[in-house]
């Protein structure tokens, strides 16, 4: 049994040398490739300094590369990063600052956008592009000096599964992302817990749809390599076309599928998805928010012989409840349920008075316990004690519990049925989005003196964002500008589609902006324009 | 907007200017975008995104009055405001 991620990858190689490991923009390698191009990566890392528990940041779109890079990375025993391509230079920045990133594995004109504090702070980047040549500055080192380090083996580095594997950032409250550190063991727990509950076999083709900084591309690179499979990254030339993508699907004999359920509503909507094309697909897997009903019935209809699950967890804890989607109670189901814990987690709702709620009807905050949760928040260990907090169900030794955030119901039927959130974090097609990180750029431009972000309810996407702001006494400003503002802090999908001005916010009782009543003007106001998907 | 009396050229101009103002107005400045040209590509660009493309798509058939397929959906057609353009003339034809 693998205890560190890159155990998967020298099983699968041992075993299936020859077979395609990764495949992304046309291109391929195999099982052989990957482990010795991401030996040689270690070996590199290592002889310019990395150590163990260093942090390595990637920040470059989808590739082969990637994948090769995250498996070199924690065999040079440091923690990798995923960086979001899409996002501000200003943010990338803040992630690199935060969490003390040492060196980059990146491409020219994502380096270029950084600013020079940031490239004065890291050791040292590798291009993985080949058009790179040293001499672009001090520390840039071309993809092509992997070919000099040893490829039979990686580095000799002591780890344990209760070493960092990776770093993902989420939307922070308070306007920055926090990242969320993740161990080998965390990883496993799920990864192990899938593989015997999916059954991926080394014949499966799965499909990596969401971005590698989002937790569900866990599951679809290391389920892969764990069984000796294949994935398909999929790249934004096939993402954003739903036909195109289900010919992809169809031509690639895509046999697993994880997407968010507004990735699936899209296909559904504008691919004219049929059964008898996608004969080997088997399995779709469905996280990150919640699947309007109207559409997961139609897409149960249309796809008959296609099991399909409904995977439930924040990143603090990857997954940890988990529906299979039962047909014959879809006409009546009025809501889909998250279902039960995984295996080697346990999951139960904490009430008002605090007590864990063991009888259907009762409702509370979800609490998650075992190996799967998070150690915390990196360098915040203020967010750390609010969020993993000790058991205090549980007397006899020193144990942590994750806070989800989430309200849920326990039903008659023994699953958790989720009812919201105790907070101002959204989801947005998957992506988790705190309000307050919204509000915290908007406030950030000199001309605004209040501004509120709301979530809009959407059938397709969960939540469109709009908002509403109060600028200055005297100062014009206009709502391009406030998205062009934004557009430098925080990553397109959480910039407000809509601004609305007014002279100021409406207060409550207490002085404090009166959340509710700008929500409802909105919704009101919003439900007429921008009909997003066309029926 | 009305293209009566226009000259052909002056027809595809209006055209490319409703096009441009579309994405402009309902598409770049949500993604704090304020400019592109008429050849670059939307999507590497970032204005246009998944659900990008349906609200294009919409304006298309609802104020534009083409009727566009699935298949039409892609990089190819909806790559920028010219391959755009080149659509909607096309069907109109």
């Amino acid at each position: 049994m693998a205890y560190i991620l890159q155990q998967l990858l020298t099983k699968s190689a041992a075993r299936y040398p020859e077979k395609t490991a990764v495949w992304a923009r046309g291109r391929s390698i195999t099982y052989r490739e990957l482990d010795q191009r991401s030996n040689q990566l270690a070996h590199l890392l290592r002889q310019r300094g990395i150590k163990k528990g260093d942090r390595v940041g990637l920040y470059f779109p989808k590739c082969v590369e990637s994948v090769i890079s995250m498996l070199g990375v924690v065999k040079a025993g440091a923690v990798y990063v995923p960086l979001d391509p899409q996002a501000p230079a200003d943010r990338v920045g803040y992630m690199i600052g935060n969490c003390g990133i040492r060196a980059l594995i990146t491409k020219e004109e994502k380096r270029r956008g950084l600013d020079q504090a940031t490239l004065a702070s890291l050791d040292f980047c590798v291009m993985t592009d080949e058009a790179a040549k040293s001499g672009n500055g001090t520390g840039v080192i071309p993809w092509t000096m992997l070919a000099d380090c040893p490829a039979a083996h990686a580095p000799e580095v002591v780890l344990t599964e209760t070493d960092l594997a990776y770093i993902l950032y989420t939307s922070g409250s308070t306007g920055r992302p926090k990242g969320v550190m993740l161990s080998h063991q965390n990883a496993l727990t799920f990864i192990e817990w899938c593989a015997a509950t999916f059954e991926i076999s080394s014949e499966d083709r799965l499909s990596n749809h969401a971005p590698l900084h989002f937790d569900l591309s866990v599951f679809d690179i290391y389920n892969a390599l764990e069984a000796g499979a294949t994935v398909y990254l999929i790249t934004e030339d096939l993402n954003l076309f739903p036909a195109k993508l289900a010919s992809f699907i169809e031509s690639e004999g895509i046999t697993v599928w994880y997407s968010v359920p507004s990735a699936l509503t899209l296909l559904l909507l504008h691919a004219n998805l049929k059964a008898e094309n996608l004969a080997l697909l088997r399995l779709i897997l469905f996280a990150g928010e919640v699947f309007p009903m109207k559409y997961l019935r139609q897409l149960a209809d249309l796809l008959p012989h296609v099991e399909l699950q409904n995977l439930y967890g924040p990143t603090e804890t990857n997954v940890c409840t988990y529906y299979e989607v039962e047909r014959d109670r879809l006409a009546s189901l009025e809501k889909l349920p998250i279902g039960i814990a995984c295996e080697n987690t346990e999951v139960f709702a904490v009430n008002d008075q605090d007590e864990i709620v063991t009888q259907p009807g009762g409702s509370g905050e979800l609490y998650v316990r075992g190996p799967a949760v998070t150690y915390g928040y990196w360098a915040d260990p203020e967010k750390t004690m609010k969020m993993v907090v000790p058991n205090r169900f549980q007397p006899n030794f020193d144990e942590k519990l994750y806070r989800t955030g989430d309200l849920v119901q326990l039903g008659e039927d023994g699953n958790y049925y989720f009812l919201g959130r105790r907070d101002s974090m959204i989801k947005s097609r998957g992506y988790r989005i705190e309000l307050g990180e919204i509000e915290s750029a908007l406030l950030g431009h000199p001309a605004v003196k209040e501004a509120v972000a709301i979530a809009i309810p959407d059938d397709v996407v969960s939540n469109r964002i709009v908002a509403v702001v109060a600028a200055h006494d005297g100062t014009a400003v206009k709502p391009s500008e406030l998205q062009q503002h934004c557009a430098t802090r925080i990553p397109k999908y959480m910039i407000p589609e809509l601004i609305e001005f007014r002279e100021s916010l409406p207060k409550t009782s207490t002085g404090k902006v009166d959340r509710v009543q700008l929500t409802e003007d909105s919704v009101r106001g919003a439900n007429q324009p921008a009909e997003v998907v066309p029926q | 907007m009305s293209t009566v009396n226009q000259t052909p050229a002056a027809q595809s101009d209006a055209l490319k200017a409703q096009i441009r103002d579309f994405i402009l107005e309902n598409l770049a400045h949500a993604k704090g975008i304020t400019s592109f040209t008429d050849d670059e590509s939307l999507m590497e660009s970032g204005v246009i995104d998944s659900l990008g493309i349906f609200r294009l798509v919409s304006f298309l058939e609802e104020d534009l009055k083409v009727r566009v397929s699935d298949e039409e959906i892609n990089a190819e057609t909806l790559k920028s405001v010219d391959s755009i353009e080149q659509l909607v003339l096309s069907k109109r034809k």
